[in-house]
């Protein structure tokens, strides 16, 4: 056996470099312990052990990049995990959401009988797992990370065990999950074999690698299995993502799901999965962006119409999200398709998901913090007045909504401009067309939602307003609350107005 | 070698089908069984003996048991018949006729003729001898992959298998009632 082979490989697997990811996996043991030392279960303590540990794991990366932000490529762990600046961005970008859900967590948790301590393990858990997912260069770790991330969230979905929406939800997400886990394996699989197979001319050591499985489907890109193998990668991203044909399990997910996990679902989730799809139409199929970027497009066009189309006749405010949720993973599709011929709009993806991260956290905290007690059956009418009774609530709504929209001078326009520019340059001038539209189409539902909160709307007493049932009066803010919110909402302004952080972006 | 190949995958694919047919629970886990005997067979053919091996205790051994458990413990006999709707009907059919003619295009292409594959040495994707391996050797091939090149992917595995642990706790585990709400208004 060759052992010096595989003592270079094992001196390439730097743990020191997967840090943040140990972090977490221990903060999380560290949870699970004190659950069983303090058998009263203390909430005090474990939110706050939960909530300062990653905020502390967050300062301490901060600290880390006086040194310099990581620039340049580094293949570790024999070729399964490559490091660049921008799986270190996208790595701040899940410890910000998994703290944002966490704190969202604390509120939902508290009104609840449910157990507490699981949450945050299984939140921080599956954030090391999308850490990974993003860094994986080779499709075992790659496959095991999603997996993680995954089954994290089957656990998560279905948490509020005593409300059958999220029953409902989480064996909906399970059955998808499992069917979209099956398509993606299956066209690794025969990725694995036509790459591998030592009778086609160009055969390489490690067809998982995507390096060498780019180097392989370069030279046949025309064979059937790989065409049919990388259909069904991206079929099983797609899935993950919620582009059309394979988008039917989000609104009723989203729905059923605790709040704070819609949100995590809506924001982290659906970030990695854009950021794996343009790993791999960037990287391994490279070669076959001959029938990629047609394919990509429609994808993105009718993402983007179903998304909008359907999230406009809506009431309930979670399916909003969901459905309006489709249509940016349209714009963000449209950016992968821009990104295989326009360098920098990676960096234009990586702005648009941190707006839309700000924009989503602030709209499903105001979710949240208005529905301590039922969760899934919001309705627009709900959030009539509530500018007179929550004047803080409604002001962060309207910019997170306004935010989402793309309307300036918030962070949410500059995202939609520069994606849109990207797409521009690449030549993509039909699916801007689409994009247009749909951008229009959203401002309709957003700003109905908005007219409800602030404006003061005239019904007649037999009007929608009075046949939904009044939700419980929400508790008064703590100061928590405040400041995540303004906190959130001052963000998407700075992201609108100052141009040196579009600028850091773009260099990505 | 053919004829054991036909065999065996019949041995694989009849009971797999008789699985999902049969309305009776023990007798669709037994055919599951079968399946995956007939699965360790081809294994075998293709000279992967560890993985064979790994089949039948994995697989036919502990999940099925498990599965048994499971159907013993909630004591089902048989389940009613589904009657599929004639949409649901139809789309299954279309999706079967397009499904072979998928796969009567890639092996009439260049894909997938017999003769490929009985040619793919069995080599893996990590750096190993020239030569054959026997077994034994061939397992600690596996062990030295697993432990050097795949030991980040082996880690994280260990972390699915704990969130799987903690999330069959959370949803299946009755919390003790208002236990820890009275602390829940004193956080701020």
């Amino acid at each position: 056996m060759n052992l010096e082979a595989f003592q270079k490989i094992a001196a390439s697997n730097l743990w020191g470099n997967l840090l943040p990811e140990i972090y977490l996996v221990a903060l999380c043991l560290l949870l699970l312990v004190f659950e069983m030392v303090f058998r009263r279960q203390d909430l005090l303590l474990l939110f706050r052990v939960a909530l300062w540990g990653q905020v502390l794991l967050l300062v301490l990366m901060g600290l880390s990049y006086f040194g310099g932000f990581p620039s340049g490529r580094e293949e570790l762990f024999g070729g399964l995990l490559v490091q660049t600046p921008l799986t270190e961005t996208m790595r701040l970008f899940f410890l910000f959401g998994s703290l944002l859900v966490s704190y969202l967590g604390t509120r939902f948790l508290r009104a609840r009988n449910l157990a507490r301590t699981e949450f945050f393990a299984i939140t921080l858990l599956v954030t090391a797992a999308l850490m990974l997912l993003v860094q994986s260069n080779q499709f075992v770790l790659l496959f095991v990370a999603l997996e993680t991330v995954t089954v994290g969230f089957y656990v998560l979905v279905a948490y509020a065990r005593t409300s059958g929406y999220s029953l409902e939800a989480g064996l909906k997400y399970l059955i998808m999950g499992a069917l979209s886990s099956g398509l993606l394996l299956f066209g690794i699989v025969l990725l694995y074999g036509v790459a591998g197979s030592p009778d086609l001319a160009g055969a390489v050591g490690d067809p998982l690698h995507f390096p060498s499985l780019a180097q392989f489907i370069a030279a046949h890109p025309d064979n059937t299995l790989v065409l049919a193998g990388s259909l069904l990668v991206l079929s099983g991203i797609a899935f993950k993502v919620g582009a059309v044909p394979f988008q039917i399990w989000i609104p009723d997910v989203y729905q059923g799901a605790p709040t704070p996990v819609s949100a995590f679902l809506a924001v982290s989730s659906k970030a990695a999965g854009i950021i794996v799809l343009l790993t791999l139409v960037t990287g391994p199929f490279a070669a076959l962006s001959g029938w990629t970027i047609p394919l990509i497009s429609t994808v993105a066009v009718l993402t983007i119409l179903y998304g909008n189309l359907t999230a406009l006749p809506q009431r309930n405010v979670k399916r909003i999200m969901g459905l309006s949720g489709i249509a940016h993973a349209g714009y963000l599709l449209m950016g992968v398709v821009a990104a295989m011929t326009v360098d920098w709009a990676v960096g234009a993806i990586v702005f648009y998901l941190f707006t839309y991260l700000l924009a989503s956290f602030g709209v499903f905290g105001v979710m949240a913090l208005l529905s301590e007690g039922q969760d899934a059956d919001q309705e627009l009418d709900h959030y009539e007045d509530l500018a007179k009774r929550q004047p803080l609530l409604a002001a962060a709504l309207t910019v997170g909504l306004a935010s989402l929209a793309g309307i300036p001078p918030l962070g949410g326009f500059i995202g939609k401009l520069v994606l849109f520019i990207a797409a521009f340059q690449a030549g993509l001038y039909t699916l801007l067309a689409f994009s247009v539209v749909g951008v229009v189409l959203s401002i309709y539902y957003y700003f109905g939602w908005v007219r409800e909160a602030v404006f003061r709307v005239w019904r007649s007493a037999e009007g929608a307003g009075s046949a939904t049932p009044a939700l419980p009066e929400p508790r008064s803010l703590t100061g928590l609350d405040r400041t995540a919110l303004v906190g959130l909402s001052v963000l998407t302004l700075i992201l609108g107005v100052a141009p040196f952080v579009l600028t850091w972006f773009l260099q990505l | 070698m053919d004829i054991f190949f036909i065999l065996f995958a019949l041995l694989t694919v009849v009971p797999a089908f008789l699985m999902v047919v049969t309305p009776n629970p023990v007798a669709g886990a037994v055919f599951l069984i079968l399946s995956f005997i007939g699965m360790a067979c081809l294994f075998v053919l293709l000279e992967a003996f560890f993985l064979a091996v790994l089949q039948i205790l994995v697989y036919a051994g502990a999940i099925m048991v498990l599965f048994l458990f499971i159907i013993m413990l909630l004591d089902v006999r048989e389940v009613e018949k589904l009657r599929p709707n004639t949409v649901t009907a139809a789309a299954a059919g279309v999706s079967l006729l397009l499904l072979v003619l998928g796969l009567i295009a890639v092996l009439a292409g260049d894909g997938l003729s017999g003769q490929l594959l009985s040619a793919l040495p069995a080599v893996p994707d990590y750096p190993a001898a020239d030569e054959p391996l026997g077994l034994a050797q061939k397992v600690k091939a596996y062990g030295y992959g697993l432990f050097t090149k795949y030991m980040l992917p082996f880690q994280l595995t260990g972390i699915l298998l704990l969130i799987a642990m903690i999330g069959v706790i959370v949803l299946s585990k009755k919390r003790a009632a208002e236990e820890g709400a009275e602390s829940a208004g004193a956080d701020s």
